[in-house]
């Protein structure tokens, strides 16, 4: 599964490039600026995908107590927040020449960035965690607590501030050959996600499964050969 | 034992504790007071730019000065293994849970109550015509920052950093909460109604009800051994 994952992930971050800078037309007031658009949605796409992933894991963690979907969990908030990051790196470099300054206080900018803090927080209570089996359980729990929270999260900084371009998508007025851009875009960045996701799994039981194997030799070396 | 019996006896055991020690609410009290001053050192006193930002000071106060009694409330239930006392009586989780957050947001409402006074004087806002506004949003601060933080004191009392891993945990979680409380603290200041800011109460309400519902649910799993 994880090869063909990572080969269609190849294949589509090969031609993502193109459809996204040659393929689609130039915006007429951004220029070459809204280029970045095609790498930007995708990512926060998948970011999003990531951490939904991580609520739905988190639930099926507590709810039947298997190790399996504590790795998934794991995973994806991991790869989530590599997206996330990109998100918020690719963001501000479009701001810039566009908006004339890195950040602003903008509702979607400042939910992605509480989403970030939460994430990473995720991952911070996994590798300061103490006792392991516990630990799975606090990070399911702090896992649903922040998807929970995104509603209200956006909701609560929408009342704030709002600057972000409206997505133009929904209301139909992106020209056809960039949107057939960004859904290869898209398609890639998912393929890419999964990939990554597929391999940090496999990973994690790598891992776990040496752990076994290490606990177990030790067992029989101090224990006196019959 | 019912429910609510069960919960008294919890909330009680709490503040019968803390009268005896008073440590508690001596420290949260003296770390609210110290925001505040050193709040006036970091901003010019009495100017326009303090009035504006007073709210958010407020609130800065009042979180911080939680969170140490957060902190507090479950470390203290760790030390000796009353945790596991606690866990082995034959009360309902969901009680253990309401109880040692009902603690936690009497404990808040004791400092607010105490820091209010010192936050009009030291800052020159004029809390008393706002009060009866003001003690709504306080109170739905206070229920919404107990109900997640008696949920995450009681995950990093088990970690190995607890007192770091609390509030990096917590603050991002509580944005909403926060975001309403300061702008609904704000407009109340300067005179509005709460209508005027429905908004926010609403917001705030919201994120009550869901972490208070949330949180009840998942502290079972957070204590289960």
């Amino acid at each position: 599964m994880s090869t063909i994952l990572g080969i269609l992930a190849l294949a589509g971050m090969l031609v993502a490039p193109y459809f996204a800078l040659i393929y689609a037309s130039v915006e007429k007031e951004q220029k070459l600026a809204q280029k970045i658009f095609y790498f930007h949605v995708p990512s926060a796409w998948v970011s999003f995908l990531g951490f939904f992933i991580v609520f739905v894991a988190s639930v099926l963690y507590l709810w039947k107590k298997e190790r399996i979907y504590d790795l998934w969990a794991s995973a994806a908030a991991e790869v989530g927040v590599l997206f996330c990051t990109l998100v918020l790196l690719t963001g501000p470099i479009w701001a810039k020449p566009i908006w004339n300054a890195w950040w602003v206080w903008d509702a979607r900018l400042t939910t992605t960035l509480v989403l970030w803090l939460i994430y990473v927080a995720y991952l911070m209570l996994r590798s300061y965690g103490g006792d392991a089996a516990q630990n799975a359980k606090f990070r399911a729990v702090l896992g649903i607590v922040g998807f929970l929270d995104v509603p209200l999260i956006y909701e609560s900084v929408n009342i704030w501030r709002t600057l972000h371009p409206p997505q133009l998508i929904r209301k139909g007025g992106l020209q056809a050959d960039m949107f057939e851009a960004l859904m290869v875009c898209l398609t890639a960045f998912t393929a890419l996600f999964l990939a990554l996701l597929f391999q940090r799994v496999s990973l994690a039981r790598a891992e776990e499964e040496l752990a076994t194997i290490r606990a177990d030799l030790q067992e029989r070396e101090t224990s006196p050969t019959p | 034992m019912g429910f609510w019996a069960q919960v008294g006896a919890i909330l009680w055991k709490d503040i019968v504790v803390e009268l005896r020690t008073k440590e508690r609410l001596s420290s949260m009290f003296f770390f609210a007071l110290l925001v505040i001053v050193i709040f006036n050192f970091v901003f010019e006193p009495g100017s326009e730019a303090m009035r504006e930002i007073a709210p958010g000071i407020l609130w800065v106060t009042f979180t911080f000065a939680g969170l140490l009694g957060l902190t507090r409330s479950f470390t203290m239930e760790r030390e000796n293994g009353c945790l596991s006392g606690l866990l082995l009586c034959p009360a309902d989780r969901g009680a253990i849970f309401v109880g040692k957050a009902l603690g936690n947001a009497v404990f808040m409402v004791v400092v607010e109550a105490v820091a209010l006074p010192f936050f009009g004087v030291f800052m020159n806002v004029a809390v008393l015509p706002a009060l009866g506004r003001l003690l709504i949003l306080m109170a739905l601060g206070t229920v919404g920052f107990s109900a997640v933080g008696t949920l995450f004191a009681a995950m990093s009392a088990n970690t190995k950093m607890r007192e770091v891993m609390l509030p990096l945990l917590l603050f991002p979680i509580l944005v909403p909460i926060l975001l309403a409380a300061v702008k609904g603290t704000e407009a109340v200041l300067a005179g509005e109604g709460l209508g005027g800011v429905s908004g926010w109460v609403k917001i705030a309400v919201a994120f009550c009800a869901l972490f208070t519902a949330a949180s009840i649910l998942l502290f079972d799993y957070v204590v289960e051994e």
